[in-house]
């Protein structure tokens, strides 16, 4: 009992350093955007501004090219991550529940993608597109990626674990297999939908190199590419350019803490272990 | 057909043939159903993943010109692209940045997801979202802020190396060093997951084992080499191999904050074959392509390989 005070000040400093670490880029970017244009780039270096000055935000929101960036993005991922849902829990569901001819070379089938990399394909599936007329649109941005093997074996995974009574009663009431997949079977998706939609959402809003190859419309840029345009074109505004940064790492943050009780134990029912 | 057999049957059994044709009924409904439910997720991996990869393996293996019919080279690119000292010099800068990355994200993820283990729920809880929250950011945002914190002047590493009198360095555009430059915000990115994963892994481990191990008269450090490394072999193993595959595989750190340089001393594999893929002279998509499939059979045969492993393990665990 002797060492246990030295032992809870040796967790306490060790949890500081690990939540500082983290942190440390994220609250650096937020409070540089806070810094005049010559203190941002000040030599010796200090940490806080002397002046907390909202400039850099109000400029950067005043900009109607970012702030069109952030929302087409956001609507974007919102339509993408629904889409996701839909067509990767429709055959999570068939390839969980149901028995159907050539069941399992379609499972070989739909699961082979996630041996794929994305970029032994990336060419191929950009004369893909360009040849469907898909370059410049919004499709373009989503479609291509909606159907995931990764998120419909892990939908699937969760499905084999619900007990097959829940739906054999429905069924003995004549139920249709569709009756049960959306009466049952969706009510119960909660806790995997928020880990793969979480998931969908941030791999739309964090994409960059497909945006850059597929998008030339300045009205459709995504915010990833706004703020690398933004680093090649004006690299030398650091206060602007931190404000940007952490404003598009916003929305993002602010979901993971919402859901965050969910994330945190998604690899728990993902049946990786 | 089973009606021929239905009339000798005796009253018993023709509840049986009513079952199977039952059974059959809904089988066919199934079908339905299941192609209805499965049809869009099988149009679109056709159409946006299978299909490529088959143009690709053929645009690989053809010489295709605007003025001749496509003609049948064979390996021909592939020899081509195995003789290009600047495709090795990919592979291997993608090797150095897994090495750099993958046992420093493993060994920290270790440390933190055990000491968790050991926290009360709610300091557990803020830490498990604190070490998730890199995790959200994009690595361009990333990309960013690393690249400010380099900088010489209000660069932050500079900033804390100067006050204890070193310094100050440049970082990206030193060949010796860019790298490692890279590595520090892959591992920033990558340890939020890694770590969620390992304490899953370590949750499931009984407690009784470390009991036991305790009454054998175990150590703190005899218990995760004799208890915890073990039951947890699978889950490093799994986080080796991804880690390893998706370090090899970094693109928009080396993109945003060097493009690849200096003197290639940061061009990843994937950030060559998208150079290439964006290079204009005669060939260069065809041999970005041929790189792209090349990655793709060494990385899809090791992917492959560990799923089996986890899976066939996980049959035999029950």
């Amino acid at each position: 009992m002797r060492r246990r005070p030295l032992a809870r000040l040796a967790t306490f400093v060790f949890v500081l350093i690990v939540a500082v670490s983290a942190l440390l880029p994220v609250a650096w970017m937020a409070i540089a955007g806070f810094k005049g244009k010559t203190e941002v780039l000040a030599t010796p270096f200090q940490f806080f501004p002397e002046i907390w000055n909202p400039d850099n935000y109000l400029q950067i929101l005043g900009d109607p090219v970012f702030v069109q960036a952030m929302t087409i993005t956001f609507v974007g991922a919102v339509i993408f991550t629904i889409l996701s849902l839909g067509v990767n829990s429709f055959a999570a569901y068939a390839f969980a529940r149901l028995d159907f001819r050539f069941k399992r070379a379609l499972w070989a089938f739909c699961i082979l993608p996630l041996f794929i990399p994305a970029f032994a394909i990336l060419m191929t599936s950009f004369v893909v597109v360009s040849n469907l007329g898909m370059l410049d649109s919004l499709a373009v941005l989503i479609i291509p990626g909606v159907a995931s093997a990764f998120q419909m074996f892990f939908i699937r995974q969760f499905y084999l674990g619900i007990p097959l009574v829940l739906e054999e009663a429905a069924m003995i009431d004549g139920a249709s297999r569709w009756t049960v997949f959306t009466r049952i079977f969706l009510p119960l998706s909660r806790a995997p939908f928020v880990v793969v939609g979480v998931a969908s959402f941030l791999a739309y809003w964090n994409a960059y190199v497909w945006p850059i190859l597929t998008i030339q419309n300045p009205d459709l840029f995504q915010i990833q590419q706004y703020i690398g345009n933004f680093r090649q074109e004006r690299g030398n505004e650091w206060g602007l350019l931190m404000a940007g940064s952490f404003l598009s790492a916003l929305p993002l943050i602010v979901i993971v803490l919402i859901f965050q009780r969910y994330i945190v134990n998604g690899v728990r029912i993902s049946g990786l272990k | 057909m089973s009606g021929t057999h239905g009339g000798a049957a005796s009253a018993g059994v023709m509840p049986v043939t009513a079952v199977r044709r039952r059974r059959l009924g809904s089988h066919l409904r199934d079908n339905r159903t299941a192609y209805l439910m499965i049809a869009p997720m099988v149009i679109l991996l056709s159409v946006f993943v299978i299909y490529p990869l088959g143009y690709a393996l053929y645009l690989s293996t053809f010489e295709i010109s605007f003025y001749k019919d496509p003609v049948f080279v064979g390996p021909q690119f592939y020899w081509y692209v195995l003789d290009s000292p600047r495709f090795w010099n990919a592979i291997s800068v993608g090797l150095r940045l897994a090495v750099m990355v993958v046992p420093v994200i493993l060994a920290l993820a270790f440390l933190i997801a055990s000491l968790i283990k050991t926290l009360g729920r709610r300091l557990a809880g803020f830490l498990k979202t604190t070490i998730y929250l890199p995790t959200v950011v994009s690595g361009v945002v990333a990309s960013v802020v690393f690249t400010f914190m380099y900088r010489s002047d209000g660069g932050l590493v500079n900033g804390f190396l100067g006050a204890v009198g070193i310094g100050p360095f440049t970082y990206l555009s030193n060949p010796a060093i860019a790298l490692p430059a890279i590595a520090v915000p892959a591992i920033w990115l990558g340890i939020g997951v890694s770590t969620l994963i390992m304490l899953a892994g370590m949750l499931d481990i009984p407690e009784t084992y470390y009991e036991a191990a305790e009454l054998e008269g175990a150590g703190f450090l005899a218990q995760i080499r004799y208890v915890t490394i073990p039951l947890l072999k699978n889950v490093l193993l799994f986080l080796f191999v991804t880690g390893f595959i998706l370090a090899v595989q970094q693109v928009d750190l080396p993109l945003v904050m060097t493009g690849g340089g200096p003197v290639d001393a940061t061009m990843t594999p994937n950030l060559f074959i998208f150079t290439q893929f964006k290079d204009p002279t005669p060939y260069a998509t065809s041999f970005s392509l041929t790189v792209a499939l090349i990655l793709f059979f060494v990385l899809g045969l090791i992917s492959m390989l560990i799923f089996r492993l986890v899976r066939s393990d996980k049959a035999v665990d029950g």
